[in-house]
C-alpha cells in the first residue's frame, strides 16, 4: 500500500484546492438539493464540511446499541422490593396503564441471583454482571427513566434509530452525516459495525438515509482486513496497474469536460476516483489493530476468547474516532456457543441468568476498556458514548427464568464530553418497571446526542416533498438536566 | 375562506416546532402570505386544467410537438434562442437510454445517422415505443412510486414471492399503453371493478406493497398503519398531495384538514389483502411445481411428523398463540364468528393469514421451558425437543425449496362484504384516542364533488368511487402530476420541482400554461402515456444539444427555461444493465419471478425467525445477467452494486431519484468482480468484432459503449496507456510466473496474451469514465 505515499499529498492538493469541491454556503444543518441542473453549476459536495448551530461539545458519537435488550433491573436498575416480592404475583397498582401482551395476568415477579454493589463517588449501583464497567461509574450519566413504544424489537429499533415505528426515515447517524458533512474525506462519515460474522438481521434499514439522498447513509464495515464492499480491486489487477488505470480515466474525463468548463459535478465525479483509491489505504489502516499495544488489546480484552469479538469491535470503533468519523453505530452480536434465536442477543425470554451472563461478559471488559482507552488518550472529552437498547425488560418472569420486554421504564447511559459525570436522571417505580420520574424517550436522546454535537434539532430540517422534515418527527427535547 | 386561512397559520405557529417551521415559512413566504388577496382563490394547481392559447414565437420553424412554444417562448423572452439540435448519435443515445434505460447498439446508431427519410427521428421514436424494454424502463418509475418490493419488510422480512405479478402487470400496462386513467382504476379498485379477473386483480398490489411485520401483535395497530401507508402512497403518486401531513394536525401550508384525511382513510376501512388466492397455471407455474415437488418428496417423512406433533397440541396451541395479541385484538379474536363485526372480520382474517403451524410450535418452547406453566410436562419437553430436531433437519433441505415465484397471487379484498368498520378522525394520529366518525369524502378544498358509492354484494364499492374522481374529468391534480413526472423523467427536473407535492410548500411550477397544455392534451388523448412520451421525445425542446453555452450559463444558471438540454447521471439500473449490454451479457427475457443474482457472503444475514436465508443465489447463471428491475428487492437487503448508485429506497413511495457522486460509487465501479467480469467479455466481444487490429479495436469500443468514435487526444492517450501498461504487467511477473486478466471469448484469438490484458483494464477504464455513466 505504501506506493501510494508519494502520490497522496499532491492528490490531496489536487482534491481540495479550486478543482470542484466547493464548501457552500448553505444554512447550518444542511440544505443541499441533489437536483442535476444542465451545467450543474450548483452541484456541491454533499459530504463537505458544514458548520453546527453552536459550538459543539463532542466530535464524534458511539452508538452503542444493545441488540435484543439486556435486563437493566439486572445490571443497574437495583431494587431492593423486587427481591423482597420475588415470586409474588406484581401488585395491580403497579400494571396501571400498561397493555400487556398476555391474557390471564403476567408471571410472577421474578429476581436473579445478582449481588449489588455501589461504586464510586457517585455510588452508582451496579450488579456484578458489569464489574470493568462498574470502576468506570463516575464516568457515567445514566438515564434511568427510558421510555418507547412497541412491543416487538423491530419496531422499537427502528424507533430507537429512525425514531418512527415504520421504516422509511433517515437514522440518526444519517441526520448527522447530512448536517455536519464529512471531518476526514478518506473515510466514511458514518460507519456501522457489528459483533459477529454477519451483518444483523434486517439491519440496514436501521443505518439508513431514509428519505435523504443515499450518500448519507450508515457504511457497513465488515470485519476482517477489507472493511468496505469493494474495498480492494479485482484478484488479478496489481496497484500499480490500477494507479495507471486511473491516470487514464482522470485523462479521458478531462479531455471529454474541456468543452464543460463550468460542469463541477463531472469535476466531482473525477475526483471521486482519487478519494477512492486513497480509501483503498485508509480504510484498512483505520480498522488494523497490529499496531495496537498489547496493554491497549488487553484494555479491550482482545486476549481473551469471551470478548475478543466485542473489544475488536470497539477498539475498532475508537480508531474511527481517532480518525474523525463523525457517527460510529455499533450493534452487539451473538455469543457463539450460546446458541440462536433469543440467545444471539440480549432478549431473555427464558434462561436469563444463562443468556445475560454470556452477553455481560462479552461487552463489560470492552466497554470499560473504551472508556479508559479514550480517557487516557484524552479523546473522551471529544466523544460522547451512548449506551442504549430497543427497550428493557420487566420485573416479572416469563417461561419461569426470564424476562418479557419492557418498553416503559430502562435504563441507559452516556459517557464523554459536554455532560455531567456520575449522575443519575429519572427513575422506574419501586419494582422497576414504570418509569415515574422525568420521562426518555428515544426522540429526546436524539434531540440530546445532536445537541452535544452542535445542533439544534429543530434546525435540522430537510425539505421533503414540500414538508420541513426533522430528526425528531414532530417531538424530542434537550434533556438539559444531564449537560454540563 | 380566509378565515380558514388565518387558523391554519396560527395552528402553525403553536406547533412544538415553530423554530423549524419558522425556517420553512421564510422559504416559501409568498406562497403562505394569507393577507394577500388572491388567498381566496384557490391554490392554483386545485383549479381546473384548461387549455392554454399558444404563444407566440419569433421562430416558428423550431417547433416539432404542439408543446414546443411553450418552451421556446419563455426562451425567447430572456432573449435568448434554444439551442443547436443535438448530433445523431448522441440523440440515439439519449433516447436510447430514457425510453429503455439501455445503450444502443453500433449498429442502431448507424441506421439511425445513415437514415435520410424526413421521418427518421418518428421512426425511431415509434421502435423504441414499440419494444417491451420501453414498458421495463418505463414500470421502473411507477415501481418507485409504488415502493415495490418482493419482501415485506421489518425484521423478518418475509419474502412475498407472488409480487412480481404485479411488477408484470405494470410492464405491461406500459407496454400495451393501457390509458393511465384504467390503469390507475385498476390499482385502487381492481377487486370491486373485475372480480375475478386475475390480470385485473394482481393491479391492486399496488395498495398491497405496504411494509408489514407479521409478528404483530397489535392487530388494530397494523390496520391503521397500513390504511397510513396507502393513503400516503395514493396521495403522494397520484394527487401529488402530501395528505399524510393532515394525520396528525391540520396540513400546515394547504387546505387540507384532519377529518379530509381521515375521509381519505375511509375509502379503504373495509380493504383486506388476500396474499395466496391461486394463480391461473402457466409455464411459470409449472416450473415452480416441478421444483416444489422435489422438496416436498425430499422432506415429506419429517414435513408429515412435524404436523403429527402439532395437531396433538393444536388446539391448546392456538388457544396460547392467540392469547399473545394485544387487548384490543384479542376482543376481536376471541368474539364468536356470528357476532363479528367488520372490524373483527378484519382481524380474523388477518390472524388466519399469519397463523401456520410454525407460529404454533412457540406453544411448545413456552410449555416445555417455562416448568411452572400448567401445560408442562416430560411429555410436551419431548415433543419440543422432537419439534426442534425436525426443523434443524428440515433446514438441510433449503437449497431445494423453490424460490422462483409461486402459484398464488395477491390482491385487494374486502372478504365479501359491504359493511366498513367505521372511521374516526384521531386526535395527533393516535388510533387509541378517536374522535369524530367521519364519511369517505373528497378533500373539500380541492372539489365539492361528493363520492358516488355503490356497494356491490361483495365490497363497499368505496375504492371505485376514490377510483372514479381520481381520473375524473374535473380532478385538477391526476393529469398534472403524471405529465410532470414524464418532463420530470426526460429533463431531469419537473416543471414542479417537487414532483409528488403539488401543494402550497412545494415547488412553483417554471411554466403552469406547458404543465396545463400537456395535461389538458393528455387528457384529450385518452390518458395515452405512449403519445405523451411520443411528444416529448419527437419535440424540438428534447432535441436540443447539452453543449456548454456561456450565455444560457449566465442568463439561466439553473436551467429553467430548458435552452440547453440538462445532461444527467445514469440511474442506478441504467448503469448496470447498459455495461451487461456492452458485454453482450444481457438476458432479455420479460418477466416472470423475481431473481437472486450472487451478493457478498456476509451480507446474507442471519434469516428471519424461521432462520430462513435472506438470499439464495439463483442457481442458473441467466438469471444472473437479467436486467435489474428483475432482481429480488428485498426490503433489508438492497442489491449493493445498485444500492450505491441512488437506486429507490422501498421503504416509502420514492418519488425522484438523486443523483450524488461518492467514492464508495467509484469503488465499486472500479473494484466490483462483476464489473470487472463484464468489461473481460467486453473486451473479447469488441477483439472478435473488430480483429486483431487495435486501431479498429478502440474504434469499435467506442462505439458500443457510446455511439462515436475516439477523437485523435483520446486514441493516443489510449495507445500511450497501452504501451505503458503492458510493460507494467510484465513487471509483476514474479520468477517468470504470473497471472493476467484475459478477454473473454470463445471465438477470437489474440496472439499476445499480455497486450491482450492491458485491453481488458483499458475497457475497464473506459467504462468507469463518464462518458459512459452519463448521457449528455
Amino acid at each position: 500500500m505504501l506506493i501510494k505515499t508519494s502520490r497522496r499529498e499532491w492528490l490531496r492538493s489536487a482534491a481540495y484546492g479550486v478543482g470542484g469541491f466547493a464548501v457552500s454556503g448553505m444554512m447550518p444543518g444542511g440544505g443541499w438539493f441533489g437536483a442535476p441542473d444542465a451545467n450543474a453549476a450548483a452541484f456541491v459536495d454533499p459530504l463537505a464540511p458544514k458548520q453546527p448551530h453552536f459550538p459543539a461539545k463532542v466530535k464524534s458519537v458511539i452508538w452503542l446499541h444493545l441488540d435484543g435488550a439486556p435486563s437493566t433491573l439486572d445490571l443497574y436498575d437495583y431494587k431492593p422490593e423486587l427481591e423482597r416480592l420475588a415470586g409474588q404475583d406484581i401488585p395491580a397498582s403497579f400494571l396501571e396503564g400498561v397493555k400487556t401482551s398476555t391474557q390471564g395476568g403476567v408471571g410472577k415477579l421474578f429476581a436473579t441471583k445478582r449481588t449489588w454493589k455501589q461504586y464510586g463517588q457517585s455510588g452508582a449501583w451496579f450488579s456484578d454482571l458489569l464489574p470493568n464497567l462498574a470502576q468506570q461509574a463516575d464516568r457515567l450519566t445514566f438515564v434511568k427513566s427510558s421510555v418507547t413504544v412497541g412491543a416487538t424489537h423491530d419496531i422499537s429499533i427502528l424507533k430507537l434509530n429512525t425514531g418512527d415505528l415504520s421504516p422509511g426515515r433517515p437514522s440518526l447517524g444519517a441526520w448527522v452525516a447530512y448536517a455536519l458533512g464529512s471531518a476526514n474525506p478518506d473515510l466514511p462519515p458514518y460507519v456501522v459495525l457489528y459483533g459477529g460474522q454477519r451483518e444483523p438481521r434486517a439491519g440496514s434499514v436501521n443505518w439508513s438515509s431514509g428519505f435523504l439522498p443515499a450518500v448519507y447513509q450508515g457504511t457497513a464495515f465488515r470485519p476482517g482486513p477489507q472493511p468496505i464492499l469493494h474495498q480492494a480491486p479485482p484478484e488479478l489487477i496489481g496497484l500499480k496497474q490500477q494507479r495507471e488505470s486511473l491516470d487514464l480515466l482522470h485523462q479521458l474525463n478531462e479531455i471529454r469536460s474541456a468543452t464543460r468548463p463550468d460542469d463541477s459535478e463531472l469535476a466531482a465525479r473525477t475526483n471521486s476516483y482519487d478519494l477512492a483509491y486513497r480509501m483503498e489505504a485508509t480504510a484498512p489502516e483505520a480498522v488494523d489493530l497490529s499496531k495496537e499495544t498489547e496493554a491497549t488489546k488487553a484494555l479491550y480484552g482482545l486476549d481473551d476468547e469471551a470478548t475478543r469479538d466485542m473489544g475488536t469491535v470497539l477498539l475498532r470503533a475508537r480508531r474511527l474516532v481517532e480518525r474523525n468519523v463523525r457517527f460510529v453505530h455499533v450493534v452487539s452480536g451473538p455469543i457463539s456457543g450460546l446458541g440462536q434465536a433469543d440467545d444471539a442477543s440480549w432478549d431473555a425470554h427464558r434462561q436469563l441468568e444463562r443468556n445475560h451472563s454470556a452477553h455481560a461478559r462479552a461487552i463489560d471488559k470492552p466497554v470499560a476498556g473504551l472508556l479508559a482507552d479514550l480517557q487516557s488518550r484524552g479523546l473522551l472529552d471529544d466523544t460522547l458514548i451512548v449506551w442504549t437498547s430497543e427497550f428493557g425488560r420487566t420485573p416479572y418472569g416469563q417461561s419461569g427464568d426470564g424476562r418479557d420486554h419492557n418498553p416503559w421504564g430502562y435504563t441507559q447511559w452516556l459517557a464523554g464530553g459536554g455532560l455531567k459525570h456520575g449522575v443519575t436522571y429519572g427513575r422506574t417505580d419501586d419494582l422497576g418497571l414504570k418509569t415515574i420520574e422525568n420521562p426518555v424517550d428515544t426522540y429526546d436522546l436524539h434531540a440530546t446526542v445532536l445537541q452535544l454535537l452542535g445542533l439544534d434539532h429543530l434546525k435540522t430540517i430537510y425539505l421533503r416533498a414540500g414538508r420541513a422534515e426533522r430528526p425528531t418527527v414532530v417531538y424530542g427535547k434537550v434533556v438539559n438536566d444531564i449537560l454540563a | 375562506m380566509t378565515k380558514t386561512l388565518k387558523r391554519s397559520v396560527i395552528a402553525m405557529m403553536l406547533s412544538a416546532s415553530a423554530a423549524a417551521l419558522a425556517i420553512a415559512e421564510e422559504q416559501k413566504a409568498p406562497a403562505a402570505a394569507p393577507e394577500s388577496p388572491r388567498a381566496s382563490k384557490p391554490h392554483w394547481a386545485w383549479q381546473p386544467v384548461y387549455q392554454p392559447f399558444a404563444p407566440n414565437v419569433q421562430n416558428k420553424n423550431w417547433a416539432h410537438s404542439s408543446f414546443d412554444p411553450f418552451v421556446l417562448s419563455k426562451i425567447e423572452a430572456r432573449g435568448l434562442a434554444p439551442a443547436p439540435e443535438s448530433d445523431r448519435a448522441t440523440f440515439i443515445r439519449r433516447a436510447t437510454l430514457d425510453a429503455w434505460g439501455l445503450i444502443p447498439t453500433p449498429e442502431e446508431v448507424a441506421a439511425f445517422e445513415s437514415d435520410v427519410s424526413p421521418d427518421a427521428y418518428e421512426k425511431l421514436v415509434d421502435r423504441l415505443l414499440a419494444s417491451p424494454r420501453y414498458g421495463e424502463r418505463q414500470a421502473r418509475f411507477w415501481l418507485d412510486l409504488a415502493r415495490y418490493a418482493d419482501s415485506a419488510g421489518f425484521q423478518n422480512d418475509n419474502a412475498r414471492p407472488n409480487m412480481f405479478r404485479y411488477r408484470d402487470y405494470v410492464i405491461k400496462s406500459f407496454n400495451d399503453d393501457k390509458p393511465y386513467s384504467q390503469f390507475i382504476r385498476e390499482q385502487i379498485a381492481g377487486d370491486e371493478i373485475a372480480p375475478g379477473d386475475q390480470e385485473v386483480l394482481v393491479a391492486t398490489g399496488f395498495l398491497a406493497g405496504y411494509p408489514d411485520n407479521s409478528n404483530s401483535r397489535d392487530l388494530v395497530q397494523r390496520k391503521y398503519q397500513i390504511t397510513t401507508d396507502i393513503v400516503d402512497t395514493v396521495g403522494q403518486a397520484i394527487l401529488g398531495a402530501t395528505v399524510g401531513c393532515a394525520r396528525c394536525h391540520n396540513h400546515k401550508t394547504d387546505k387540507f384538514t384532519q377529518k379530509d384525511y381521515y375521509s381519505l382513510q375511509a375509502f379503504f376501512a373495509n380493504t383486506a389483502f388476500d396474499e395466496k388466492a391461486p394463480a391461473k397455471k402457466g409455464e411459470a407455474e409449472a416450473d415452480f411445481q416441478k421444483d416444489q415437488a422435489v422438496y416436498n418428496e425430499a422432506t415429506k417423512a419429517i414435513r408429515a411428523r412435524q404436523k403429527e406433533i402439532i395437531d396433538s397440541v393444536r388446539e391448546a396451541a392456538l388457544k396460547y398463540h392467540k392469547e399473545r395479541y394485544l387487548t384490543d385484538s384479542r376482543e376481536a379474536i376471541f368474539k364468536p364468528k356470528e357476532q363479528w363485526n367488520a372490524l373483527d372480520r378484519w382481524v380474523n382474517h388477518r390472524l388466519v393469514a399469519v397463523t401456520d403451524d410454525n407460529a404454533l410450535a412457540g406453544f411448545l418452547r413456552y410449555a416445555a421451558d417455562d416448568k411452572s406453566a400448567p401445560e408442562h410436562s416430560a411429555e410436551i419437553v419431548k415433543k419440543a425437543e422432537e419439534y426442534q430436531k425436525l426443523t434443524q433437519e428440515l433446514r438441510k433441505f433449503v437449497n431445494l425449496r423453490p424460490t422462483k415465484g409461486s402459484l398464488n397471487f395477491t390482491a385487494a379484498t374486502e372478504l365479501g362484504h359491504s359493511d366498513s368498520p367505521p372511521t374516526h378522525i384521531l386526535f395527533v394520529g393516535n388510533h387509541e384516542k378517536p374522535l369524530d366518525e367521519v364519511q369517505p369524502a373528497f378533500p373539500e378544498g380541492i372539489t365539492s364533488e361528493l363520492p358516488d358509492i355503490k356497494p356491490t354484494a361483495t365490497s363497499s364499492g368505496r375504492r371505485t368511487a376514490l377510483a372514479d374522481w381520481l381520473v375524473g374529468e374535473k380532478n385538477p391534480l391526476t393529469a398534472r402530476v403524471f405529465v410532470n413526472r414524464a418532463w420530470n423523467q426526460y429533463f431531469g427536473k419537473g416543471i414542479v420541482g417537487t414532483v409528488s407535492d403539488f401543494g402550497k410548500a412545494g415547488d412553483k411550477p417554471t411554466n403552469q400554461e406547458l404543465l396545463d397544455h400537456l395535461a389538458f392534451t393528455f387528457v384529450k388523448d385518452g390518458w395515452s402515456v405512449k403519445k405523451l412520451h411520443r411528444s416529448i421525445l419527437l419535440s424540438a425542446t428534447y432535441r436540443q444539444s447539452s453543449d456548454y453555452r456561456e450565455a444560457v450559463a449566465k442568463a439561466d444558471p439553473e436551467n429553467k427555461l430548458l435552452a440547453v438540454f440538462p445532461r444527467k447521471r445514469l440511474e442506478a439500473e441504467e448503469i448496470r444493465d447498459s455495461i451487461l449490454v456492452a458485454s453482450g451479457r444481457l438476458n432479455e427475457r420479460v418477466g416472470g419471478p423475481s431473481v437472486f443474482p450472487p451478493i457478498p457472503a456476509n451480507l446474507t444475514g442471519g434469516g428471519n425467525f424461521n432462520q430462513d436465508p435472506a438470499w439464495i443465489t439463483s442457481k442458473d447463471p441467466q438469471d444472473h445477467t437479467r436486467r435489474s428491475l428483475y432482481i429480488f428487492t428485498r426490503r433489508s437487503l438492497p442489491y449493493p452494486l445498485l444500492e450505491t448508485f441512488d437506486m429507490a429506497n422501498p421503504q416509502q413511495i420514492h418519488s425522484k431519484r438523486d443523483v450524488t457522486t461518492t467514492p464508495l460509487q467509484a469503488l465499486t465501479l472500479y473494484n466490483s468482480d462483476l464489473v470487472f467480469q463484464w468489461s473481460q467479455a467486453l473486451a473479447g466481444r469488441v477483439i472478435e468484432e473488430a480483429g486483431e487490429n487495435e486501431a479498429a479495436q478502440l474504434e469499435r469500443l467506442y462505439l458500443v459503449l457510446f455511439g462515436r468514435k475516439p477523437t485523435e487526444p483520446e486514441v493516443s492517450a489510449l495507445h500511450a496507456f497501452l504501451e505503458q501498461h503492458q510493460k507494467t504487467i510484465v513487471a509483476k511477473a514474479e520468477n517468470g510466473k504470473f497471472s493476467i486478466a484475459v478477454p473473454v471469448t470463445t471465438k477470437a484469438h489474440f496472439t499476445d496474451p499480455l497486450r491482450a490484458s492491458a485491453f481488458v483494464d483499458l475497457v475497464h477504464t473506459v467504462v468507469n469514465s463518464n462518458d459512459f455513466v452519463y448521457r449528455f
